[in-house]
């Protein structure tokens, strides 16, 4: 290697550290002290978003105050805080059962989606039978079944609101991950092939990794989504002491701050699961581009 | 007489059937014998990204034959006796640098892979680079982290289809510097494809030139540069005779066609 060689060399790996990682941290920490401030960082990034929210909340209370908008109309933040406080043992009761179902239904939903979507990519046919059908089926609004679970199974057992939420998470998280499976690079599978490698490594060691972030992304969506389907269900009957039923029990007697109070354990619980989703994408699969620019913005 | 590594004979190819029927090669002869470095050059199109796919049993040949190191080529690939390097460097985003050298040693089972994957990338000269994610390196690069992946199990036969096509000029001056390099530290036979005709003449020891509809093989010019080749040879005039002569061998077949 000549000393041009090397001189090229060192200014690649400058240019690398340029527009990556030093644009990563510019304006955060004073040149000369390149030191990653993460939380601060974090912190800093999050801020508008937090600011925004005050101000909305702010804003919503002000105003309500400000014209004495009625409850029915629109309960003031104050106000749903209080009764959120007062009847957490009620409310939050309701949560769980909520929770539950929501819960069972998306880790189902999960395990039959990814299931299939193995299934789709081992034998071909089934593929080119169900994906057709399955994109039609993801298109149409499932929860619109919610009633039709309700006399499919008994009324009163979450096992109704359970396959709900099973149904809406199976058509994203199979579809997203079998589209994750399949949509793999020609040159990664020759490179494969010419180490004769077996389909079970092929799977594993190139398949699977690379269908990681679309099926997070079909489960970032599915994790809110499984609480919206769980009350949606629960709003066609069943069981009184689950969110559904409580934000309409209470809508329609008038106490309309206790409905938002349901309403509001529903935000935190979907925030929840949701929260959750993005953690486990980080511990699972650190490398990914979504985690690399994030921090730069 | 040094053994062939690659022998074919009246090899053709013939993409699909009826109307959208391409035959990609026909009636290409070559043999390659241990420790050449063989460049195939000529338009697009002209089915060089085919021949080098049939040599590394990507894919097959529709008439003719094939050996690679005196077995079938299906044979020689489970045997694990092929290197390739692609244009892209497809590297996999979620393993570092290091595990990604590492990944055709995972799928034979060889012991002591970090060991073995640190020399190979000390051996493109990426030492210090083993921890770092393929993203945080620059193009040539990651090609270099594909030529260490192709080598790490000492294949004898190194394909590599237009590896240096996506770099710029000075990048690939540097990238053919060491291929060479490591042409000569190791035994591999190399067959390389590439559109550029100085790169052929610059690497090879025989540049073969070939033309298309149907893919054939025009010409075969032996470069006879002295080894090892360096920045010397890239202004020595027995160098710009060679390309003169691969370039008028392209040029006769524009005429014939
Ligand atoms: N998988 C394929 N199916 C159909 N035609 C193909 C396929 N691969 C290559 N061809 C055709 O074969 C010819 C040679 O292609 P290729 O070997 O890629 O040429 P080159 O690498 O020299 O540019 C082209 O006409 C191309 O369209
Ligand atoms: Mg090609």
């Amino acid at each position: 290697m000549t000393v041009g060689d090397q001189e090229h060399k060192a200014s690649e790996i400058d240019d690398v550290y340029q527009t990556e990682f030093v644009s990563a941290f510019e304006g955060d920490v004073p040149a000369g002290t390149r030191t990653p401030s993460a939380l601060r960082h974090r912190l800093r990034t999050a801020g508008p978003a937090i600011a925004a929210f005050i101000l909305v909340l702010a804003l919503w209370e002000g105003l309500t105050r400000l014209f004495d908008v009625k409850t029915f109309v629109l309960a003031r933040p104050s106000l749903i805080l209080e009764r959120f406080i007062l009847t957490s043992d009620v409310v939050w009761s309701a949560g769980f059962n909520t929770l539950f179902e929501a819960g069972i239904g998306l880790v189902a939903g999960t395990i039959l989606g990814v299931g299939v979507a193995f299934v789709t990519i081992r034998w071909a046919p089934v593929r080119e039978g169900l994906m057709p059908f399955a994109v039609a089926a993801n298109s149409v609004p499932i929860i619109a079944l919610a009633p039709i679970a309700n006399g499919m199974f008994s009324l009163t057992s979450p096992v109704s609101k359970i396959a709900v939420v099973t149904v809406v998470v199976f058509f994203p998280v199979m579809i997203n991950s079998a589209r994750g499976l399949i949509e793999v690079d020609e040159d990664e599978l020759e490179l494969m092939r010419s180490y004769a490698a077996k389909p079970r490594e092929i799977m594993w060691r190139v398949r699977v990794p690379h269908a990681l972030p679309y099926f997070f992304s079909a489960m970032k969506v599915v994790a809110v989504l499984s609480i919206i389907a769980a009350i949606i269900a629960e709003y066609f009957g069943g069981s009184q002491d689950v969110l559904g039923q409580y934000i309409l029990t209470k809508a329609s007697l008038f106490v309309y701050a206790d409905a938002w109070a349901g309403i509001l354990v529903a935000s935190i619980l979907g925030v929840t699961l949701y929260a959750i989703v993005l953690v486990a994408e980080r511990l699972i699969m650190p490398w990914h581009v979504s985690f690399r620019a994030s921090d730069a913005t | 007489m040094s053994q062939l590594v690659v022998d074919a004979h009246s090899v053709g190819k013939v993409f699909g059937k009826g109307e959208g029927r391409v035959e990609a090669l026909r009636d290409i002869s070559m043999q390659i014998e241990a420790g050449e470095f063989v460049s195939l050059i000529g338009p697009s199109g002209c089915g060089k990204s085919t021949l080098l796919r049939l040599v590394g049993d990507l894919t097959t040949p529709t008439s003719g034959e094939i050996e690679i190191n005196g077995k079938p080529p299906r044979r020689a690939r489970l045997d694990r006796d092929y290197g390739i390097v692609f244009q892209k460097a497809t590297l996999l985003d979620w393993r570092t640098v290091r595990k990604n050298v590492e990944l055709p040693l995972e799928i034979m089972d060889v012991d002591d892979r970090a060991k073995i994957a640190d020399e190979m990338l000390s051996l493109v000269q990426l030492g210090d680079f083993g921890d770092h994610y393929p993203w945080q390196l620059s193009g040539g690069m990651q090609q270099r982290v594909a030529i260490a992946r192709a080598l790490t199990f000492n294949p004898s036969l190194l394909l590599m289809d237009e590896p240096f096509g996506a770099l710029d000029e000075m990048t690939r001056e540097l990238m053919q510097q060491e291929v060479l390099r490591i042409w000569h530290e190791t035994d591999t036979t190399v067959v390389f494809v590439t559109h550029s005709i100085p790169e052929a003449v610059f690497l090879s020891t025989r540049v073969v030139v070939m033309s298309p509809r149907p893919g054939r093989i025009s010409d075969v010019v032996e470069t006879n540069l002295p080894q090892p080749r360096d920045e010397d040879t890239r202004e020595a005039q027995a160098y710009y005779d060679k390309i003169t002569e691969v370039r008028e061998a392209l040029r006769r077949q524009e005429a014939r066609a």
